[in-house]
């Protein structure tokens, strides 16, 4: 939902406000870390604190979607809003494909994020303490590794990409209240089908998502893209439910 | 009055959905998060028999709901080997399937147009016409409903399911095919859930993909746990509430643009109070694993 949020404080940083692009990507991202951060603290800190099931988990994150995402329709309106100014560019043709200013902006943006990323999970320090939370709280603790903090940055990081993410598509398309479901669903089919907290296994996923979900409606209607995406993710799930990439142990963990 | 009896017959279809739903999530402890996949099921079979074929309601009625448990057994028969959140996530995925279906496959359910004129019930050559008439019908088809899950959670399978819920491998360890019950249990809930659609539709004598969306899913997950799960008297409580409570929000006079997202921004906020507060809900005893 911070996804969408991103979006919007874009939107009202930049267009309402008019404060130069590229300082309102990076003000808008902050506010979505703190967003997330916030989120965290407010709602999944007293669940973890009450040792919370996954499952309450996921009703109180549908509630805060819910919540989030009526919000913004109550402030903004359910009109569609836009974050292009100037005209529309005519794209440059590589390969007979056509591709677009904004879209190489797009991504190389998303590289350099998904680069970063990976050092930040894979090689720093910090990363490491993820991934030691992630497996085993109670051991990562005791190792001298504050779990609660290390959750904390890596909501902040995670909103912040998100809210970047959000930024980026609604600079191609455009901003509505409900953006976010697809994003979402969408986000965690590629994750599960590349394969749960591997960041090579997300990429992986996410092209492969891309690429069945378009092919597929080259030969069908377009409004089949969902029923695609989610076939897709019930014969994983069904076949492969650690993912292309996954390793075999994560099966009952999300 | 002809509102308020509106609003009774619309709680009586929730608290019917909201029973079914019980059985799958709260009796036995599987998250399904597609329920609305049967109603929508439930609904286009019966409106279509009636539109197309000119067969009775009540005819339509069975046959969706059969239809619906066929999806039920189809739909449980892979999902029921994941556990925990990729069950959700599967139901969920099959419950979007369902709804694109019935929005793309233009030619036999109209898509997005939807399907008007749907004839409403008839007894003995009457049709039902007037509110409480439907209310009465309605109303039948819930003391059914709970009659037949209270027998059901009352009965040896019934406990069975109560001890999957518990312990999966307890529950195997002393012979119990578990994936068995759970299927059966998939077939039931789905079965109630056509019977409610068919009402739906019958009752609206219009429906679109719009009323089927996975939000409407949430919802009844939401009255499910906001009553108590594993509770008969808890989706009663549950769906009564979640219905009526919006529509008293509609008296406070403000405009459309204004109420509606509140309505939701109050629906999520009642969600993330409840599971911080009480996940077990209202009068439930059972919390989640």
């Amino acid at each position: 939902m911070v996804y969408t949020a991103g979006a919007y404080f874009a939107y009202s940083l930049s267009i309402s406000l008019g404060i130069n692009p590229i300082l309102s990507f990076f003000l808008a991202s902050i506010f979505s870390a703190i967003l997330g951060i916030a989120i965290d603290r407010i709602v999944y800190l007293p669940l973890r604190k009450s040792n919370s099931p996954g499952l309450v988990f996921l009703i109180a994150s549908f509630g805060i979607f819910i919540f989030i995402q009526n919000l913004l329709q109550l402030l903004y309106g359910a009109q569609i809003l836009t974050l292009r100014t100037g005209p529309v560019v005519e794209g440059y043709q590589i390969f007979s494909a056509v591709i677009t200013p904004i879209q190489i902006l797009i991504l190389s943006v998303s590289l350099i994020l998904l680069v970063v990323l990976w050092i930040i999970v894979d090689k720093a320090k910090m990363g490491k303490a993820i991934r030691a939370v992630a497996d085993d709280p109670v051991g990562a603790s005791i190792s001298g590794i504050y779990p609660e903090n290390v959750i904390l940055y890596s909501f902040g990081i995670g909103s912040a990409i998100a809210g970047m993410a959000g930024i980026l598509i609604s600079l191609e398309t455009n901003i509505e209240p409900t953006m976010g479901m697809n994003a979402i669903l969408k986000g965690i089919i590629a994750s599960i089908i590349g394969g749960i907290g591997s960041i090579p296994g997300a990429l992986l996923g996410g092209f492969f998502l891309g690429i069945i979900e378009n092919l597929g409606i080259w030969k069908i209607q377009a409004g089949w893209k969902d029923t695609i995406a989610f076939a897709v993710l019930i014969i994983f799930l069904l076949l492969r439910p650690e993912g292309i990439l996954g390793k075999k142990n994560n099966r009952e963990r999300l | 009055m002809e509102y308020f009896l509106h609003i009774l017959i619309i709680s009586g279809i929730y608290i019917i959905l909201t029973l079914s739903l019980n059985l799958i999530v709260g009796f036995t402890g599987l998250p399904a998060l597609g329920h609305i996949g049967f109603v929508c099921v439930g609904a286009y079979t019966s409106s279509l028999l009636a539109l197309n074929y000119g067969i009775s309601p009540w005819i339509g009625l069975l046959i969706g709901a059969c239809l619906a448990s066929l999806l039920g057994l189809i739909i449980g028969f892979p999902s029921i080997r994941l556990k925990g959140d990729y069950l959700a996530l599967a139901t969920f995925g099959f419950g979007v399937i369902v709804y694109s279906v019935s929005k793309n496959w233009v030619d036999l359910t109209r898509g997005p147009m939807g399907l008007p004129g749907i004839p409403k019930f008839s007894l003995i050559g009457f049709e039902l016409q007037p509110v409480w008439a439907y209310l009465i019908l309605v109303a039948v088809f819930v003391f059914i409903t709970a009659f037949v899950i209270n027998r059901i959670a009352c009965s040896p399978f019934g406990r069975v399911l109560m001890s999957i819920r518990e312990d999966e491998i307890a529950s195997l360890s002393i012979g119990k095919n578990i994936n068995r019950y759970k299927l059966t249990v998939f077939v039931i809930g789905a079965f109630f859930a056509g019977i409610a659609g068919s009402l739906y539709a019958h009752y609206i004598t219009f429906i679109d993909p719009s009323s089927f969306t996975m939000m409407e899913s949430i919802a009844v997950l939401l009255m499910v746990v906001f009553g108590g799960m594993g509770s008969i008297k808890g989706s009663f409580i549950g769906a009564l509430i979640l219905v009526i409570f919006p529509e008293m929000l509609r008296f406070l006079g403000m405009p459309s643009s204004v109420a509606a997202p509140l309505r939701q921004m109050i629906y999520g906020l009642l969600l993330i109070v409840l599971m911080l507060k009480r996940p077990q809900g209202i009068i439930g005893q059972y919390r989640f694993k």
